[in-house]
């Protein structure tokens, strides 16, 4: 993929995430987060996995951000008039961002990573993937499988109206 | 693009998902803010998975598996934040103090 590209989806990436963590409306943080997402699964395809690029779309984009979007359609009063922001907190959440970032910046530029020759094509194919999914990693699978379903239905336990009630 | 160049951009990610789950008081910005720093871990994964690891079916595995993952999680906290509407009709986490000492 030519670098321009690449420096595309970093900027999308980047910019992305930054509306999304300073926004005020929530609907733009969403916006904001679809975005970032997207940078994100471009940077996946340039990493050499257009089936994880092409999940990251399908799930990410297309499941849980409207997922997010329609729990601010349900809970819509806050979302249209955002609370009076507390300086105090914001003032410490940026500090402390760029904190983290500047300590762990000079962490990772300080250290030298033994890079080895990029695997042949084969061997990123969606078949091995499925392979490895059903063989090495069967027991991840089958409890990435019953969290999924729990998460179903621990959501709608949750979520659903007590009819107990008088 | 090489191999810190990823690392940066990932830590900026999770520095930016750090600022948006620290500052916001709408619940909902808060999950915003963890999807990000989820995702940050993620394209570390992915590229370490090009750069150091010669099996490369690891790292996809885990990114699937954090996707996998986000997706439960997103529909546990949505339920969460729908419950909270209707108990206190505010999703505000300053305001949600019941339980506070």
């Amino acid at each position: 993929m030519p670098d321009i590209i690449v420096y595309i989806f970093v900027v999308l990436t980047l910019i992305g995430g930054i509306v999304a963590a300073v926004a005020r409306q929530v609907l733009y943080n969403i916006i904001g987060l679809g975005i970032s997402l997207l940078g994100l699964a471009g940077l996946f395809l340039n990493l050499g996995s257009p089936f994880v690029a092409a999940m990251q779309v399908l799930i990410y984009i297309g499941g849980i951000t409207v997922a997010i979007v329609f729990a601010m359609m349900l809970s819509i009063a806050m979302s249209l008039l955002p609370p009076t922001p507390n300086m105090a907190k914001r003032v410490f959440a940026i500090l402390s961002g760029i904190v983290f970032f500047v300590a762990l910046a000079s962490m990772i530029m300080g250290t030298h990573f033994n890079s080895v020759e990029p695997a042949a094509q084969a061997a990123w194919s969606v078949g091995q993937i499925g392979h490895a999914l059903l063989t090495t990693y069967n027991l991840v699978f089958e409890t990435l499988s019953l969290v999924l379903l729990l998460a179903i239905i621990g959501a709608i336990l949750i979520a659903r109206k007590d009819t107990s009630t008088p | 693009m090489t191999l810190h160049a990823y690392l940066l951009v990932s830590l900026a990610l999770f520095s930016l998902g750090l600022i948006g789950a620290l500052s916001h008081r709408n619940l909902i910005a808060l999950l915003i803010g963890t999807e990000l720093m989820m995702n940050a871990a993620s394209l570390n994964f992915m590229a370490f998975n090009r750069y150091v690891v010669t099996d490369p079916t690891v790292g996809q595995i885990f990114v699937l598996i954090i996707i996998g993952l986000a997706a439960a999680e997103v529909a546990i906290f949505l339920s969460i934040i729908l419950r909270l509407y209707r108990a206190y009709h505010d999703i505000d986490s300053e305001k949600l103090v019941e339980l506070k000492g």
